[in-house]
């Protein structure tokens, strides 16, 4: 033994020139020499344990004591300093990894339905959601479908060429003297009421979108081709105030409950009483007009006849809601033209 | 239809605003659609009389007039010459403003100083009259206010009249509804009836013109010249041009009564005497717009003794028009047949104020009351005196008797209004109605609604008094659940996919030109060149149906192309338009028996440019066939269950290389390609665009897919990885197929991720490495299990002259 033993005291003072030098590392590499230098093999705390060997018993567990109580107080502040010194480390190593957040975000690839879609599906949820079945019919019609059913006279101007897209038949072109035959683009979504009234009892409540044409040259505000959306109501005691309740509902959920509504009496061929339903449209400062949203009424009898109803028995309404005016004012197209054009700059605004 | 409201109050007690009355009149269903104040903002006019004129010196068409306002004497330089000594005429002196707030001052003309102007009528916002200055007649007060002498500040109702409401087309009937709607008192004048006696002109009406009922006056010894200032005014506002006194009284009696007049000068009739009958074909007449015009034996005319003098309800003859010097009248008040008229009408392309009338049906019992007012009319402004009159009636009118069945009514408006108060609101409307109590009633329609024909019709206008606004709105429960078609939801499940994974939906017009088809290099064999033909397109480029979607959305990519947007990803959904087959079945056509065309939808995609567009970390990727085919797929993956199957094709219009149909399991459902070189010339679009067509209608047949659920091993998978080296010409699915089959039934999965050529490998030759998984849920895979499988697969890819790489 080249050395007497350490007293408690010295080994108390020497774990406090420990726990100094474990505050003095300012950095993690330093703090590992530290942590090798006092408590690796050859450390100076493994050098003060050797000596309890030589000690008698009582002398073993003063120094024992002695030499715990400096490596635990070691150990803490070892460890205090060291998630110091790591949050440091981390502090610096992750803002050296800063990217810059204002760079494009990188998304899939992004498309979007056609504006007249989303306000067609959009409408008819609100029906679905009413209790009405979604049915679609044919676009080529025959006029008997298009017009004679839905009580419109032989001279109806709408019947003319001026007024409708007329078809060649398919076979032999059966064309009359004024150059219409018996087969149309479809002028509107009604021959479906017939035809459900034809393959259908009562009740039937059925909404009917579709794509509707008219020989109109283009501008702002009518094209020739366009969309509707059909209502049919059939049954034992439907009225013209269920008729407006319904509309109103319609109009509550597109537009939202403070749209401002007005009724009012409107003529069509194929319904008796008839009325047409109008939205307020504010202009933003204060002032707004009257859009008219769609066409309604009570089925003409005669309507109902021909749909082979009988109708003594059976009443209803039906309405007819104009998809491209419902879509330009709900999302600010200044021109109906714009949906047929198909800009894909238009197009992905939606 | 306009109406000057002062006209319209001279009827009616009424005060409200014209904005309240336009409101009152929407709400009742006469829908107004503006109310224009044509005259407003003009003030300080006055009224002068002409003292002496000279010309301008140095100028050909100046005058200078001295007129007076009263007061004084003012200098004014004028450019028409329509006046003379004495005229009393409108000036805008210093100091005064025109409609529109144009103030007027004094200013010098070629050397001459001028206090104002002297103005027409359009100057004043009244009508397109600028011809010359506006004659105030020798009425008009020396320097009064002319716009409060003529109540120029006048709103002027604009009524979108629905083609049923006839009555609608007259101040007197517009004064009915509105006594009907509102209950305010009503002041029509009574209107005696044919006076008898003789016209001086015999009338006969032949067989099968459809005239209902004639009614002509005899006037003498009028004197023709321009009507007082307040008739031109309100004929101006309402939208008719002033003639004379005796052409201005037959417009202002149609205007108040709704009945059409036609005067003829006595002397230029031949005979005279007059007959209504069918056109002979080849007959001509030149109508008072100066037109001459060739007749059809569908027309009916009036003839003199020396042939056609007036196309009956559309437009008078030239030749005896009322001149300066006309005496003598015939004055015509007829109802017409309505179809003839609007045939005859459209036939000679003539829309007249008579026309549109008679086309909404003319009432007959009140014709000769508008005759008598004609005659009141011409004689009170032109002087002269009745001689004589004649009534003709050969078609008799039978007022209908309308059963009213109250409680029908109650049930098909909703709301609760006794027998009694409809049949009130009946009676105010002028009709008579029999019977008490709430059993049925009789009702007798007043004779200006001829509109009104069966219980349907008094329902609207119960509905219409009682007041639309007065209608408690209320939700039917439609006792089913509401749904779409499982075909529309999945067609719907599809276009939501698309948009979701960057495709654009686009609506197309269904119209193309079969010279379209040709572009797309289909063969005169192919089924898409049966085009269906329009009989009257929109345009040559519009002229058939289209049988195809992609000519559309080419012609929207050319568009978008030639504007800059380069890169493009575009759908559509949407019928064809096809002869009707098993495959494609039409509706049918109805009683008329015609056959209808199937109507097949379709689903088309078309990309060009990037699909992936360049970014700062990325360069740009060009769309190519496996793009398009992606889409493809994720509409089968929203669709069925199935396999997605593709087989090479060289069919038009795609690129022979690049290419094919695609099936849905075993179900063909269309093609997928990059287009022929030659389509893209064709079609004016980018080389390299690719492009699908689909049958939709096919692919939702069975609604969309609802999916069988994967259940995922409980114990971990064994993945590994083979690469395949074979010749260059075996395809990626039959290396696959081949690897399938010989992995056995554990291959969860399969995946393709490289594809290597290079001279390592030799000429001609390529590796395939894919990526595979073996799943168990019942037993925990070894080595020895894809020790296995590498091994089998070794052995099945030798029969495609390939081997395995170790």
């Amino acid at each position: 033994m080249s050395t007497p033993p350490p007293t408690p005291d010295e080994v108390l003072a020497t774990g406090t020139e420990a726990v100094a030098a474990v505050e003095a590392a300012d950095d993690l590499p330093t703090l590992d020499e530290v942590r090798q230098a006092w408590t690796g093999k050859k450390g100076r705390f493994s050098g003060l344990k050797r000596h309890l060997g030589a000690l008698d018993p009582d002398g073993r567990k003063a120094l024992g004591q002695a030499i715990n109580t400096a490596t635990a107080a070691f150990a803490q502040a070892e460890q205090a300093r060291r998630a110091v010194l790591e949050v440091e480390r981390d502090r610096v190593v992750l803002a050296a990894e800063a990217i810059d957040i204002t760079l494009p975000p990188r998304m899939p690839a992004r498309g979007s339905l056609h504006p007249l879609r989303t306000t067609m599906e959009d409408i008819l949820d609100v029906f679905v959601g009413l209790g009405y079945r979604v049915v679609t019919g044919p676009e080529v019609e025959s006029d008997w479908f298009n017009f004679d059913a839905l009580n419109t006279q032989m001279d109806h101007p709408a019947r003319t060429l001026q007024d409708t897209i007329y078809v060649e038949g398919l076979t032999e072109a059966p064309t009359r003297d004024d150059g219409t035959t018996g087969l149309l683009l479809r002028t509107q979504t009604s021959p479906m009421q017939v035809r459900t009234m034809l393959s259908e009892d009562p009740p039937v409540y059925v909404a009917i979108p579709g794509r509707v044409y008219r020989q109109d040259t283009p501008d702002a505000t009518h094209v020739p081709v366009f969309h509707q959306i059909e209502g049919l109501a059939v049954d034992t005691d439907l009225s013209l105030s269920d008729l407006y309740g319904t509309l109103m509902a319609f109009a509550r959920a597109l537009v939202g409950e403070e749209v401002k509504l007005r009724f009012r009496p409107h003529y069509f061929p194929f319904t008796e009483p008839s009325a047409e339903l109008d939205a307020w449209v504010p202009d933003g400062q204060g002032g707004g007009r009257w859009m008219e949203l769609l066409g309604s009424g009570m089925v003409h009898p005669n309507v109902l006849r021909a749909g082979g109803y009988d109708p003594e028995e059976v009443q209803g309404f039906a309405f007819g809601i104009g998809i491209e005016r419902v879509a330009m004012v709900r999302y600010g197209v200044p021109d109906l033209r714009l949906f047929a054009d198909n800009d894909i700059r238009l197009l992905s605004s939606f | 239809m306009r109406i000057p409201v002062s006209w319209l109050y001279s009827y009616i007690d009424l005060s409200l605003t014209p904005e309240e009355l336009a409101d009152v009149l929407t709400i009742g269903g006469l829908e107004v659609d503006g109310v224009d104040r044509p005259t407003a903002g003009s003030r300080g006019l006055k009224v002068v009389e002409i003292l002496a004129f000279e010309p301008v010196p140095k100028s050909d068409k100046l005058s200078l007039v001295t007129a007076s306002d009263g007061d004084r004497e003012w200098a004014i330089v004028c450019g028409a010459k329509n006046f003379s000594i004495g005229d009393r005429v409108p000036a805008a002196l210093p100091g005064a403003v025109l409609p529109g707030g144009f103030e007027i001052g004094a200013k010098t003309l070629m050397g001459v100083t001028s206090n104002g102007m002297l103005a027409s009528a359009r100057e004043l916002g009244v009508g397109e009259d600028h011809a010359g200055i506006w004659l105030l007649g020798e009425d008009a007060p020396v320097g009064a206010d002319v716009t409060e002498w003529l109540d120029l500040e006048e709103a002027v109702l604009e009524i979108d009249l629905t083609p049923d409401r006839g009555y609608g087309a007259s101040i007197w009937g517009l004064a009915r509804d509105l006594h009907a709607i509102t209950g305010a008192a009503l002041r029509l004048p009574e209107m005696p009836g044919n006076p008898g006696g003789d016209p001086r002109v015999p009338v006969t009406l032949a067989e099968g013109t459809g005239v209902r009922r004639w009614d002509g006056r005899g006037i003498e010894g009028v004197t023709v010249r321009p009507s007082p200032p307040e008739v031109q005014k309100r004929l101006v506002l309402a939208g008719m041009r002033p003639i004379n006194n005796v052409v201005d009284a037959t417009n202002y009696a149609m205007l108040e009564t709704g009945h059409p007049v036609h005067a003829y000068d006595r002397a230029l009739l031949a005979g005279p005497a007059l007959t209504v009958r069918n056109a002979e074909p080849g007959e001509s007449l030149t109508t008072l717009d100066g037109v001459d015009r060739t007749l059809d034996a569908e027309d009916v005319v009036i003839v003199d003794a020396d042939g056609p003098v007036g196309l009956a309800g559309v437009m008078g003859g030239e030749a005896t028009e009322i001149r300066e010097a006309t005496t003598d009248l015939y004055v015509e008040c007829a109802v017409w047949d309505p179809v003839r008229v609007l045939r005859t009408g459209r036939r000679h392309h003539l829309h007249t104020e008579a026309r549109s009338r008679y086309e909404r049906t003319v009432a007959t019992e009140t014709l000769p009351g508008g005759a008598s007012r004609v005659a009141e009319l011409v004689t009170a402004w032109a002087g002269g005196t009745v001689v004589g009159g004649v009534d003709l009636q050969p078609i008799p009118d039978v007022a209908p008797q309308i059963r009213l069945r109250p409680a029908r009514v109650r049930s098909l408006l909703g709301i609760e209004v006794s027998a009694d108060e409809q049949a009130a609101l009946l009676v105010r409307l002028g009709a008579t109605v029999t019977g008490t109590g709430e059993g049925e009633r009789t009702v007798t329609p007043p004779a200006y609604r001829p509109d009104l024909r069966i219980e349907a019709d008094l329902t609207e206008e119960v509905a219409r008094l009682y007041g639309y606004a007065n209608f408690v709105p209320t939700v039917p429960s439609t006792g089913q659940s509401g749904r779409r078609s499982p075909e529309d939801e999945a067609a719907r499940a599809v276009r939501r996919a698309l948009a979701g994974a960057g495709w654009t939906e686009a609506l197309l017009y269904p119209f193309i030109a079969d010279d379209d088809l040709a572009g797309l290099g289909l063969p005169a064999e192919d089924p898409r060149r049966r085009t269906i033909k329009l009989v009257n397109p929109l345009s040559k480029e519009e002229s058939v149906l289209r049988t195809t979607l992609l000519p559309g959305l080419l012609g929207t990519v050319r568009r978008n192309v030639n504007r800059q947007n380069t890169d493009l990803a575009l759908f559509e959904t949407g019928h064809v338009f096809v002869p009707p087959s098993e495959d494609t079945p039409a509706a049918d056509g109805g009683p008329s028996g015609v056959e209808l065309p199937g109507e097949p939808d379709h689903l088309a995609l078309v990309a060009c440019g990037a699909f992936e567009t360049a970014r700062h970390d990325r360069a740009a990727r060009p769309v190519d066939f496996h793009d398009v085919l992606g889409a493809v797929e994720l509409v089968r993956q929203t669709l069925v269950a199935g396999p997605l199957r593709v087989e090479r094709t060289d069919e038009m219009p795609f690129h022979p290389g690049r290419a094919a149909v695609v099936s849905f399991g075993d179900t063909r459902v269309g093609v997928v390609g990059e287009l022929h070189p030659r389509v893209c010339q064709a079609f004016e679009v980018p080389a390299r665009t690719v492009a699908a067509e689909l049958r939709l209608d096919v692919m939702v047949a069975g609604g969309a897919n609802l999916p069988t659920a994967t259940v995922p091993s409980p114990l971990p998978g064994l993945r590994f990885d083979v690469a395949v080296l074979v010749d260059d010409d075996v395809d990626h699915a039959t290396v696959r197929q081949v690897i399938v089959e010989a992995a056995g039934e554990r291959l969860s999965s399969c995946t393709l991720f490289d594809v290597f050529t290079g001279e390592q490998l030799g000429e001609g030759r390529k590796s395939l490495a894919f990526s595979l998984l073996l799943d168990d849920p019942d037993t925990q895979l070894t080595d020895t299990e894809e020790a296995a499988a590498i091994e089998r697969i070794a052995t099945a890819v030798e029969s495609i002259g390939g081997h395995l790489r170790r």
